[in-house]
């Protein structure tokens, strides 16, 4: 079992920290979001470290640390943002697997370059399956255990979802996403090209565009300084992760995991899921170049990234 | 769109993994290792103008609603009609579910009566309680959980509209019909 202690001053009420897995898709149509890890290759990652299934859920860290106190032994991963004021780890933190023993506590404080840190737990977190996962389903209140986010006390399971031996190595360098903007991020045309100009596409992959502190598993805020795009109204329609949609304003969202299933504005481009994780990993004040690629290109990048999964 | 769905679901094009229907589209959400966009998208296509209309068999659900929403009396003044003819607009007729989104369970219905169509509200509640009876445009909806949201409360109901214990989890999903009733 691991204690989650919320230390320091300051952090009243819930952590921005909650147990994620692969999400829970097929429920989408009943109105629930497929959630899951923002970033699924390093929670993918994590696992990998620690020999897990890939399905075995684990903690995501968002914007601060925490530190968790460890009542029996246990093999730990972490993969993600780097962090900072770390405590009883050995070596570099992150991208490689620890070992901890009973009683210790391991924490660290802050995330930067990055904004998520997955916390892989050899054997997974073992909390009740809801709807198909464990993920915490926020607007539905259900699901990640304790249906909210982790708090100073909450106790969390080890399960044994295992699937081979820990990974002794760090996970290679060359096989991690970029770990600090500006981020090249690629996303195919549409659904709504129609509800825009001609040339739109074309003008926001031409600029730099901002990330703004409106950040959460929802998605993300993001300006487009010197371009004031414009898109007509649409009937509410499905969307995705990765959907760039329009807002009257001319701001962009870019949707994550804890999207709603349906929304109102049109949707300039769809992030591919390739680069997901670095949307997820965009911190206020990064820049991000959109650029527009065809779906073969979707497509291999996913491989590209699955290939890495596989190769360790 | 609910026929396109329907055909899909039956069929099971290779790598379709999910469909999403709403007012006018239907989302597929695929897997790229199996099918190529393309190649879905293709067999999608042979069934254009092959469709049959959904029968839309289902009963009608009543939703016992007490009309004591916090947004009654401004969707009185804005649409210059009496709470009581507010009422009786809102529970004359019944309500095709377009889709269920934004929340889990949320079932986006219409069409609404033109005479009560009034805009979101100008800033959304931060906190809106589950069993909200609201209206947005010609549409209304209930929130099954509670959420923010811009929609104008009029009413709300002690019917459950999200369990996860349940199968399917939502009460409502897109094609059912629901009538609100006042008490």
């Amino acid at each position: 079992m691991i204690e989650i202690i919320n230390s320091g001053p300051g952090r009243p009420g819930d952590l921005a920290a909650s147990i994620q897995d692969l999400g829970r898709p097929g429920f989408e149509r009943f109105g629930v979001p497929d959630g899951g890890a923002a970033d699924w290759f390093s929670a993918a990652v994590a696992n990998r470290l620690v020999g897990n299934r890939r399905d075995a859920a684990l903690v995501e860290f968002t914007g601060m640390g925490a530190s968790l106190l460890f009542h029996q032994d246990a093999t730990i991963a972490l993969a993600g943002a780097s962090i900072s004021g770390v405590h009883s780890f050995e070596g570099d933190p992150v991208w490689q697997s620890h070992r901890v023993a009973a009683r210790q506590m391991v924490g660290f404080r802050k995330l930067d370059p990055g904004v998520r840190v997955y916390l892989a737990v050899r054997g997974g977190i073992d909390v009740p399956i809801v709807l198909g996962s464990r993920s915490l389903c926020e607007r539905g209140h259900f699901g990640g255990g304790f249906g909210r986010r982790l708090r100073h006390g909450d106790a969390l399971p080890i399960g044994d979802l295992i699937e081979d031996a820990p990974r002794t190595r760090p996970w290679p360098l060359g096989h991690r996403p970029a770990p600090w903007g500006p981020w090249e991020v690629r996303l195919i045309a549409g659904p709504h090209s129609d509800a825009f100009p001609p040339d739109a596409l074309d003008r926001l992959t031409a600029v730099a565009a901002l990330v703004t502190p409106f950040i959460d598993r929802v998605g993300l805020r993001i300006e487009t300084p010197g371009l004031h795009l414009q898109g007509k109204e649409i009937l509410t329609t499905p969307v995705t992760a990765g959907s760039v949609q329009v807002t009257p304003s001319g701001e962009l969202i870019a949707l994550l995991v804890d999207h709603p299933t349906t929304g109102g504005y049109p949707v300039i481009g769809t992030v591919i899921r390739a680069d997901l994780p670095l949307l997820a990993q965009a911190r206020p004040g990064d820049t991000i170049r959109f650029r527009a690629v065809d779906e073969a290109e979707a497509a291999r990048a996913l491989r590209r990234l699955e290939d890495w999964l596989e190769d360790h | 769109v609910l026929s396109l769905e329907q055909v899909l679901i039956s069929s099971r094009p290779r790598g379709l993994l999910e469909t999403l229907p709403a007012y006018a589209s239907l989302l597929c959400n695929f897997d790229p290792t199996i099918a190529s966009f393309t190649g879905l998208a293709e067999a999608i296509r042979r069934f254009e103008g092959k469709l049959q209309p959904v029968r839309l068999s289902g009963e009608t659900v009543e939703i016992a609603t007490r009309y004591d929403g916090e947004d009654l009396a401004n969707v009185a003044a804005a649409t210059g009609l009496s709470r009581k003819a507010v009422i009786d607009l809102h529970t004359a007729r019944d309500y095709l579910v377009y889709c269920v989104g934004f929340a889990p369970g949320f079932p986006y219905c219409g069409e609404l009566d033109d005479r009560l169509s009034v805009p979101r509200r100008a800033s959304p509640r931060s906190n809106v309680i589950a069993g909200s009876v609201a209206i947005a445009g010609r549409q209304t909806g209930i929130y099954p959980v509670a959420s923010p949201g811009g929609w104008n409360i009029i009413g709300h109901t002690d019917v459950p509209l999200f369990d996860v214990k349940a199968t399917p989890p939502a009460r409502f999903k897109p094609g059912d019909r629901l009538r609100f009733v006042p008490g």
